[in-house]
C-alpha cells in the first residue's frame, strides 16, 4: 500500500517536473536569441558582438538614411499587406464554402490548400519561377503577392475554420427564419461572429508574408528587393550592424502589435 | 387578434440516405391551434419541424399554409418563427438589436422599429432588459427575448422546438404558462416539441404521439391519456401496467381476458381482436385498487414495495408467474396507515373502462 503511494507521489512529482525543464529550454531557446539580437542592436560599435561594450541608438538613426533598406522594407510591407487582403478573401469564402458542404471532395480540396505548410517552401518558390517561365512572364510584384498567397491562406483557412465550427448553426437558422437573405445573415451574424478567427488568421499571414524568404528569393524580380532577403545579403557581404537595429525594430513592432492584438480579439485564444 | 393560419401537413415522407426519418405524415393544424409532437429521442420530430420551416425539403410530400403549398419557398419566405432549444439570441447584439433583426431582415420602415421592439419587450416582460447583452440574462429571460424576437415578425406559424428543456423545474412551469398566454393572445398556429409529456399534455389543444417516424395518433390530451390507439401510445404517456393473456371472448364493448397468472379479468374489448388472440392487458396504476378480500374480476398478490410518494403510495405487488405491477393509493388523510410487504392483496380495476387490450407484440 505504501508503496503504491510512493510510486504515484513520484508521477505526480515528476510529470510536472518534466514539462517545467522541457518549457524552460523552449522558453530559453525561443526568448534568448530574440533578447540577444535585441541588446545587441544597440551597441555603440561597429561590430555584432554580445554583449555590446557601450549603449546607444545610432544605428537606429543609421536606419534614416539607410536608402536600400527602406526600399526593402516597404517593399515587403507592400507585398504582405496584399497578401494580407488576398488571403482573407479567398481564406474566408473558401472556409466558408468547405464548412457549409458536406461533400467528399471538401476533404481534398482541404489538404490541398493546406499543403503549402507542409510542402517545403523552397521547392515551391522554384516550382512557381519555373511556371511563371512557362506561362511567358518574368518574375514581377503581382506573382510575388500571388505566391506569398498561396503560403498563407492556409493560416487565415485553419483560424476561419476554427471560428466556424465554434459557430453555432442555429444563430443561422435563426437569422434565416426571421426573414433574412443569405447576405444579411452573413454580415450581420456570421461575420460578426468569426470575425476574430479571421483577424487572427489575417495576422498570422501578415507576418508569414512580411518574413518569407523561400518564395520569395525566386518570385521577387531584380529590381524589388523584399526586406529579409536584403538584410540576409547585408549580414553576408559586410556584417552590418544596421540589419541588428532592423530586427531588433521588427520584434518591438511585433510585440505591440501582438499585445494589441491580445487585447482586442484574445488572438491566442483564435490559435488553439 | 388575427385568427391564426391553417397549417397541413400532408403525406410527409423524408430521407437521409436510405435511412427513413419521418413516413406518411399527415395532419391537420386548425388556425391558432397549439399541437404537441410527444414522442422519444429520435423519433423525427425535429426533422418535421425543419421540414415545415424549410430547412430541409422533404423526400415527398406537400406543406401547405392556408391551402397554399409551400415547398418551394426558402425559409426567410415562409414566415415561420422558431424558439430553438438553446434560444439562439444572437451574442453579439443587444436584448433591442435581436429582437429588431427580423424587423430589420423584413425592411420595416426605421421609425416603425423601435415602437415594435418595445412593444414586444413588454408582452414578455423584458422591456428594462432592452440594453443588456444575452450572456447577461438568465435561461428564462433569454427565451422571453427568443420569443419576442419570434413574434415581433408576425410569423404565420410559430415551431417550438424543445423550448423549455434547458429551463429548471419551476421557471419551466412559468414559462409554459407565459407561452401558452402569449400564444392564446395572437391566437398563433403552433407546433411544440416535446419528450416530456406533461408538457405536452398541459399545453397542448391535441398531441401528435410519434414514434420511429411515424404519427401514431392524433388526439386531445385526455384522450391520448384515457383511449390511447397503440400500446406505444399507452406506454409512452403516462405508466402503466402490462399483463399479457389471451382474449377468451369479445363482443361490441367488452371482453375477457385469461390472464397469464391464470386469473381472467373484464376489458374494454378492441376491434379487430378476437377469441383466441394473444393479448396483453394495460391498466394504469391510479385506475386499481387494493382490497383485502376477494372480489370479482381481480388480481392476488402480495406486496413486495411499498414508497409514500406524499399525495399518494406506490405499491408495487407481485402477481403469479413472475407478473408483478404497479398500483398507486391516494392517501386519504394524514396518519392512514400503509400495507406491510409481503401482505396478500387483491388488486382490482376501478372500472372495465380502465382496462385496455393490444394485441400482443
Ligand atoms: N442530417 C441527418 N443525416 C442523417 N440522419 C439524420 C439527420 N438528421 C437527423 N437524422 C436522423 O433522423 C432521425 C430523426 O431525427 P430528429 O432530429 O428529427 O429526431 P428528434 O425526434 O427531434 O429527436 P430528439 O428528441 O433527440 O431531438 C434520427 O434517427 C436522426 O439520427
Ligand atoms: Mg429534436
Amino acid at each position: 500500500m505504501s508503496q503504491r503511494k510512493q510510486t504515484s507521489d513520484w508521477e505526480a512529482q515528476s510529470v510536472p517536473l518534466i514539462f517545467g525543464v522541457l518549457t524552460t529550454v523552449a522558453i530559453v531557446f525561443l526568448i534568448a536569441p530574440t533578447l540577444i539580437v535585441l541588446v545587441t542592436s544597440f551597441t555603440d560599435s561597429q561590430s555584432l558582438k554580445f554583449p555590446p561594450e557601450g549603449l546607444s541608438f545610432r544605428w537606429y538613426l543609421a536606419l534614416l538614411d539607410a536608402d536600400q533598406m527602406q526600399r526593402a522594407a516597404w517593399n515587403s510591407l507592400v507585398v504582405a499587406f496584399w497578401t494580407t487582403i488576398l488571403s482573407v478573401v479567398l481564406g474566408t469564402a473558401a472556409a466558408i464554402a468547405m464548412a457549409r458542404s458536406r461533400n467528399s471532395w471538401i476533404r481534398v480540396a482541404d489538404a490541398l490548400f493546406m499543403s503549402p505548410l507542409v510542402l517545403p517552401a523552397l521547392a515551391f518558390g522554384f516550382a512557381a519561377l519555373i511556371f511563371v517561365h512557362q506561362i511567358g512572364f518574368r518574375p514581377n510584384i503581382p506573382f510575388l503577392v500571388l505566391g506569398h498567397v498561396i503560403v498563407c491562406v492556409p493560416f487565415v483557412l485553419r483560424t476561419t475554420i476554427a471560428a466556424l465550427s465554434q459557430l453555432d448553426s442555429s444563430l443561422l437558422d435563426a437569422s434565416y427564419s426571421l426573414g433574412a437573405s443569405w447576405w444579411m445573415t452573413f454580415h450581420r451574424v456570421t461575420l460578426p461572429l468569426i470575425g476574430r478567427g479571421i483577424g487572427a488568421g489575417a495576422f498570422l499571414a501578415f507576418m508569414a508574408s512580411f518574413d518569407n524568404v523561400p518564395v520569395s528569393l525566386f518570385l521577387a524580380d531584380e529590381r524589388t528587393e523584399v526586406l529579409p532577403i536584403h538584410l540576409w545579403q547585408q549580414i553576408e557581404t559586410n556584417l552590418d550592424v544596421r540589419t541588428a537595429a532592423v530586427s531588433g525594430l521588427i520584434i518591438i513592432i511585433t510585440l505591440i502589435l501582438m499585445i494589441i492584438a491580445e487585447r482586442l480579439a484574445g488572438l491566442t485564444r483564435q490559435l488553439r | 387578434m388575427h385568427r391564426g393560419h391553417q397549417l397541413r401537413l400532408e403525406g410527409i415522407t423524408h430521407r437521409f440516405g436510405e435511412f427513413v426519418a419521418v413516413q406518411g405524415i399527415d395532419l391537420d393544424i386548425a388556425g391558432g391551434e397549439i399541437i404537441a409532437l410527444l414522442g422519444p429521442s429520435g423519433c423525427g420530430k425535429s426533422t418535421i419541424l425543419r421540414i415545415v420551416s424549410g430547412f430541409i425539403s422533404q423526400t415527398q410530400g406537400r406543406v401547405m399554409f392556408d391551402g397554399e403549398e409551400v415547398d418551394h419557398l426558402p425559409p426567410n419566405r415562409r414566415a415561420v418563427g422558431i424558439v430553438f432549444q438553446n434560444y439562439a439570441l444572437f451574442p453579439h447584439m443587444t436584448v433591442r438589436q435581436n429582437v429588431a433583426f427580423g424587423l430589420e431582415a423584413q425592411k420595416w420602415q426605421r421609425d416603425r422599429i423601435a415602437p415594435r421592439v418595445d412593444e414586444m419587450l413588454s408582452l414578455v416582460h423584458m422591456r428594462e432588459f432592452a440594453e443588456r447583452m444575452p450572456r447577461e440574462l438568465s435561461g428564462g429571460q433569454q427565451q422571453r427575448v427568443a420569443l419576442a424576437r419570434c413574434l415581433a415578425v408576425d410569423p404565420k406559424v410559430l415551431l417550438l422546438d424543445e423550448p423549455f428543456g434547458a429551463l429548471d423545474k419551476n421557471l419551466r412551469l412559468d414559462m409554459q404558462i407565459e407561452v401558452k398566454r402569449l400564444q392564446r393572445e395572437y391566437g398563433i398556429t403552433t407546433i411544440l416539441v416535446t419528450h416530456d409529456q406533461e408538457e405536452a399534455l398541459s399545453m397542448a389543444d391535441r398531441i401528435a404521439v410519434m414514434s420511429r417516424g411515424c404519427i401514431e395518433q392524433v388526439s386531445s390530451p385526455t384522450e391520448i391519456y384515457d383511449q390511447p390507439a397503440t400500446l406505444f401510445v399507452n406506454q409512452f404517456v403516462g405508466t402503466t401496467n402490462i399483463i399479457p393473456g389471451e382474449l377468451i371472448e369479445s363482443d361490441a364493448t367488452a371482453c375477457r381476458v385469461r390472464l397469464v397468472t391464470g386469473e381472467t379479468l373484464e376489458a374494454t374489448s378492441r376491434p379487430g381482436l378476437h377469441a383466441g388472440a394473444k393479448v396483453v392487458v394495460s391498466i394504469r396504476p391510479e385506475h386499481m385498487r387494493l382490497q383485502d378480500e376477494f372480489v370479482p374480476n381481480c388480481m392476488r398478490g402480495s406486496v413486495k414495495a411499498v414508497l409514500p410518494l406524499g399525495p399518494y403510495v406506490l405499491y408495487e405487488i407481485e402477481l403469479g408467474a413472475g407478473a408483478t405491477i404497479k398500483v398507486s393509493a391516494p392517501r386519504r388523510a394524514a396518519g392512514d396507515s400503509l400495507r406491510a410487504l409481503g401482505q396478500m392483496v387483491h388488486a382490482a380495476p376501478a372500472k372495465v373502462a380502465a382496462c385496455l387490450v393490444f394485441p400482443s407484440q
